[in-house]
């Protein structure tokens, strides 16, 4: 892959490709390593954002493509008309982001803003165990990661942490400190 | 331009590890000396009367884990009253405004955010001022240096935990007036679990009337501090009905704390750190058992079997997972009818 791909693929991520870039690439005869390129990329991006992976694995060009043609695949007919719709100058992002949803069947439709919580709750988990910690392997306790609860189960974990965050604010209260516990425990998805 | 966006990516990948490597290197080599504990002590003693006596406005930041929020912030202290207005600056709007034992809370009406909880409540600085002092019995504190935070010049305090039970902190105060502008929550390893930081700042007492005023268009809910004086000032130990705590790690005390409607929690403080548990009846909570954390907080849920009915026992805060299960371990029940009482 030559620097200019190499380039296109850093741009797509930075939502700054223009379309030729975007079919450059996709024309690129070798393939599997543009998506390895993009799959690294988007992971080491995940790891310092939000966590998730969902572009593990998968392969978003043929929906890139179909978005590009204006063609929609039946899976994503719905999100993609509705885009094309709104606007003609469509963003590579976010065209991008519906296809890996709808292939992973992460968040399809409205779940994607329903578990929107859940999902980037969980992604301090992916961040803490990337550190190695030697007290947690110590006490060989089980980790729940976040990102598995369920609705009613997370809804109690944010009380918990935000009753927590107010006795914070008084017990060892530290000004601006706890008011900012208080609130990333409330906002904190 | 195509190398530097090549580089600048690499670069935004080495920083993160770039910077734990300088922290790992720095945190072992802090030298103890016993000519700066005096030195050391006066800053903390002026940490708690500063976080309320100065005026000050800006910026901050919190982050934890990934979550990264930032507030802004206006703080006046005049003829005895402190005025203070929060906006949040990213997610959903909202702001907090103080005046005094007024506290009037704006958020929109979306989210999962149970309103009437967000406010803090209770005597703000009081319970701090009173535990600060013997913080240094369970912290060995030392100065590092100076250093400037968004502007100002700052003391950079290292406060390392004397045992495994607790993590280490660092604060920085401004050097003027002792705010504190900065600070670190830090494992053993020297990673950085939470931190809290004004990017910008001004230390003025010059801040006009109409910066205390509510702007945020929204359910609009206030709460007279004074009015929970009676429940602040209730024993912690009445708190802990029908259950009791085998084991806390040294100096964690019963906090003065508000009562957010679930009568079985009780917070502990060592005037640092703080964790709270709760006890509750199992009922129809369906939750996973172990431990998750966020940043510095670990939350731990626990299983308890007492006669026939099952608790569940939770321990949240900012202390090593190992910690939390001790403690969250270590509760009994004793009486099953007073937790079924008060627990929902």
């Amino acid at each position: 892959m030559d620097d200019r791909l190499r380039e296109t693929l850093s741009a797509m991520m930075d939502d700054e490709a223009d379309e030729l870039s975007v079919r450059r690439l996709l024309s690129h005869h070798d393939q599997a390593r543009v998506r390895d390129q993009w799959q690294r990329w988007q992971q080491v991006r995940d790891l310092m954002h939000s966590g998730h992976t969902p572009a593990e694995g998968v392969d978003v060009s043929a929906n890139v493509r179909a978005a590009l043609d204006g063609r929609s695949g039946a899976a994503h007919h719905r999100v993609l008309a509705r885009s094309a719709s709104s606007s003609s100058r469509w963003r590579w992002p976010a065209v991008a982001m519906v296809a890996v949803a709808l292939v992973v069947g992460f968040g399809a439709g409205a779940g994607w803003d329903s578990r929107e919580g859940s999902a980037t709750a969980g992604a301090p988990e992916i961040a803490a165990q990337a550190v190695p910690d030697s007290e947690v392997a110590a006490a060989q306790v089980r980790e729940v990661t976040l990102q598995g609860l369920d609705e009613e189960q997370w809804e109690q974990m944010s009380q918990y942490l935000l009753e927590h965050a107010q006795h914070n604010s008084v017990g060892a209260g530290r000004g601006a400190v706890g008011y900012a516990r208080v609130v990333s425990a409330g906002n904190g998805y | 331009m195509r190398m530097n966006r090549l580089s600048s990516r690499l670069r935004a990948t080495a920083i993160p590890a770039l910077l734990l490597a300088v922290l790992a290197l720095a945190v072992p080599g802090l030298a103890a000396a016993d000519s700066d504990r005096g030195e050391v002590n006066q800053w903390l003693e002026r940490l708690a009367p500063a976080l309320n006596m100065t005026s000050y406005r800006g910026v901050f930041v919190y982050a934890r884990g990934d979550q990264v929020h930032s507030m802004q912030i206006a703080h006046r202290y005049r003829d005895g009253v402190v005025e203070e207005r929060l906006v949040m600056q990213d997610g959903g709007s909202g702001e907090i405004v103080r005046r005094g034992v007024n506290v009037v809370c704006v958020l929109p009406d979306r989210g999962r955010i149970r309103l009437d909880q967000v406010i803090p409540s209770g005597p703000f600085a009081e319970a701090f001022t009173s535990q600060l002092m013997p913080v240094s019995r369970w912290y060995s504190a030392e100065m590092v240096g100076e250093d400037r935070v968004a502007g100002y010049e700052a003391v950079e305090i290292a406060l390392r935990s004397r045992d495994e039970y607790r993590y280490s902190h660092r604060l920085w105060l401004e050097r003027t007036t002792g705010l504190l502008v900065k600070s670190h929550v830090r494992a053993s390893s020297g990673d950085v679990m939470e931190q809290f930081q004004f990017t910008s700042l001004e230390i003025t007492d010059d801040i006009p009337d109409e910066e205390f005023e509510i702007r945020t268009q929204g359910r609009e809910i206030s709460r007279n501090l004074a009015a929970d004086d009676g429940l602040a000032e209730a024993s912690p130990v009445a708190r802990m009905n029908g259950w009791e705590l085998g084991w806390r790690p040294d100096g964690f005390a019963p906090a003065a704390a508000p009562r957010a409607g679930r009568g079985q929690v009780v917070a502990f403080s060592d005037g640092l750190a703080a964790f709270s548990v709760f006890v509750e009846p199992a009922g129809r909570l369906n939750m996973p058992k172990g431990v998750s954390r966020i940043g510095a907080t670990t939350i731990y849920m626990h299983a308890l079997e007492s006669g026939e009915r099952e608790f569940l026992v939770t321990v949240v805060g900012e202390i090593p997972p190992a910690t939390a299960r001790k403690v969250a371990e270590s509760v009994r029940v004793q009486d099953t009818l007073a937790l079924e009482g008060n627990g929902s």
